[in-house]
């Protein structure tokens, strides 16, 4: 009996002790407030969810704490983003946290028949886009040039503010292929099938963060930052598909 | 010295096309040569683009074909000479990225990826290396015949020529000799080095 009693005992004690650290967390910081570009949504979430997070397209939040928004920290899919911030005195330097990797996907039923990316050019396709101003729209108009297959841009139907919303309308069957992160066709694996790009024509994907320079929580800012710079939040980007911060950009 | 490949009355010697494409970058050729002149199309850019990745590719090959040392001490000054062709090819191509407007990759940007049978003998070096090389050389025999821009043609004509003599010096002995070697569509040669690119 006292055997079977001890492990509970030492569990009950082990979960007080969490939640009284947890409750003295929240009382002596409040939570960051992360602007994060979309692609980043799951891997944030799960790697700290205790912090409160705004994704959306990298241009939208940039324009956002450009006009004031109550941001920590500003975690971008393109240096662009990040550093026209920095210029602007409005954020902290930038550093690379991440790098990833452009796919096509289409719908699991796959009623165009796409098969490589070069079956865009050839078969009647109803192909969705982010728009030029978001990083994932600019870097797909890069593999296209990259490619060849600039012509497909005319096969678009609709230009999506963020990621997300290209993914969705894949994964709804609203379209029959669209350019995505690799990493976002993770969290829809049961639904859409993912379309090698060659290495050859992968844009640069890199991303920066940087705390906001007006954050009234530039401390814990920052060492959330170097948190997500640390092993493990390197491996949790790794786990979710993202790619290790390149050396050329160290 | 040697003539070089042709383009109208002027002939062009394999330094000076080097230049040509390699001083893109750093905006000193002068005219008529100058890439910034010149209309690089979509199809003109991706065979640059695949090319430029190919060359990183081969340089690569070449320093793990001689780090192996399989291939003997009579193969190395081959393989030497194969991984500056490369490294030199590569810089043409990126002068012509850049000359066109583009931000070309640089060889950080790749994860090459050998797997183990394809160094682990000599025979298995010798195909691995025929197998990025024919590829290569394929894909600028297509580019030669389709670029609409004469400096372009050379260029394409000229890495084709190099990498087919690259492909006879790496060929095992008393290999044949291809009549009419296949160019290729750039999908079919893309596929061809999908696995090695990482």
């Amino acid at each position: 009996m006292r055997n079977r009693l001890t492990p509970l005992l030492a569990a009950l004690l082990v979960g007080v002790t969490a939640v009284a650290g947890a409750s003295a967390r929240s009382e002596a910081t409040p939570p960051l407030t992360i602007y994060a570009a979309a692609s980043l949504t799951e891997v944030f979430r799960a790697f700290d969810g205790a912090q409160t997070y705004s994704f959306a397209g990298s241009n939208a939040l940039e324009t956002q704490i450009r006009n004031g928004a109550p941001a920590d920290i500003f975690a971008s899919a393109a240096p662009l983003n990040t550093q026209r911030l920095f210029r602007a005195g409005i954020v902290e330097k930038p550093v690379t946290f991440t790098a990833n990797r452009l796919a096509l996907i289409v719908p699991k039923s796959n009623p165009a028949g796409i098969r490589t990316i070069y079956d865009l050019r050839t078969k009647p396709v109803k192909l969705v886009v982010a728009a030029p101003a978001v990083p994932v729209g600019a870097y797909t108009l890069t593999v296209l040039r990259k490619m060849g297959l600039s012509s497909v841009l005319s096969k678009v139907v609709s230009r999506e503010s963020d990621v997300k919303a290209v993914t969705g309308k894949v994964a709804l069957g609203q379209a029959d292929a669209g350019f995505v992160y690799v990493t976002d066709a993770r969290p829809v694996s049961d639904q859409v099938t993912v379309v090698r790009i060659p290495a050859w024509a992968q844009p640069r994907v890199r991303y920066e963060i940087a705390v906001v320079a007006r954050s009234t929580n530039k401390t814990a800012a920052r060492a959330w930052i170097n948190a997500i710079l640390s092993p493990r939040g390197q491996t949790a980007l790794r786990n979710a598909g993202f790619l290790p911060v390149p050396k050329s950009s160290t | 010295m040697s003539a070089g490949p042709t383009v109208g009355r002027r002939t062009i010697s394999r330094r000076r096309l080097l230049l040509v494409a390699g001083a893109a970058g750093i905006g000193v050729a002068a005219s008529p040569w100058s890439p910034k002149a010149l209309a690089a199309t979509d199809d003109d850019l991706a065979y640059a683009n695949f090319g430029l990745a190919s060359s990183f590719l081969l340089a690569d090959y070449y320093g793990r074909a001689l780090q192996a040392g399989r291939l003997g001490p009579a193969a190395r000054p081959t393989l030497q000479r194969g991984r500056s062709a490369s490294t030199l090819q590569a810089r043409a191509l990126s002068g012509l990225l850049t000359g066109a407007g583009d931000t070309p990759a640089t060889a950080e940007d790749f994860e090459f990826v050998f797997p183990a049978a394809s160094l682990a003998t000599a025979a298995a070096i010798r195909r691995t290396g025929l197998t990025l090389l024919n590829a290569t050389r394929g894909a600028y025999q297509s580019a030669s015949a389709t670029t609409s821009e004469s400096s372009y043609r050379v260029l394409f004509a000229s890495l084709a020529a190099s990498v087919a003599e690259q492909v006879g010096a790496l060929a095992p002995p008393g290999a044949g000799v291809e009549s009419f070697p296949a160019a290729l569509e750039l999908e079919t040669a893309s596929a061809a080095l999908e696995a090695y690119l990482g």
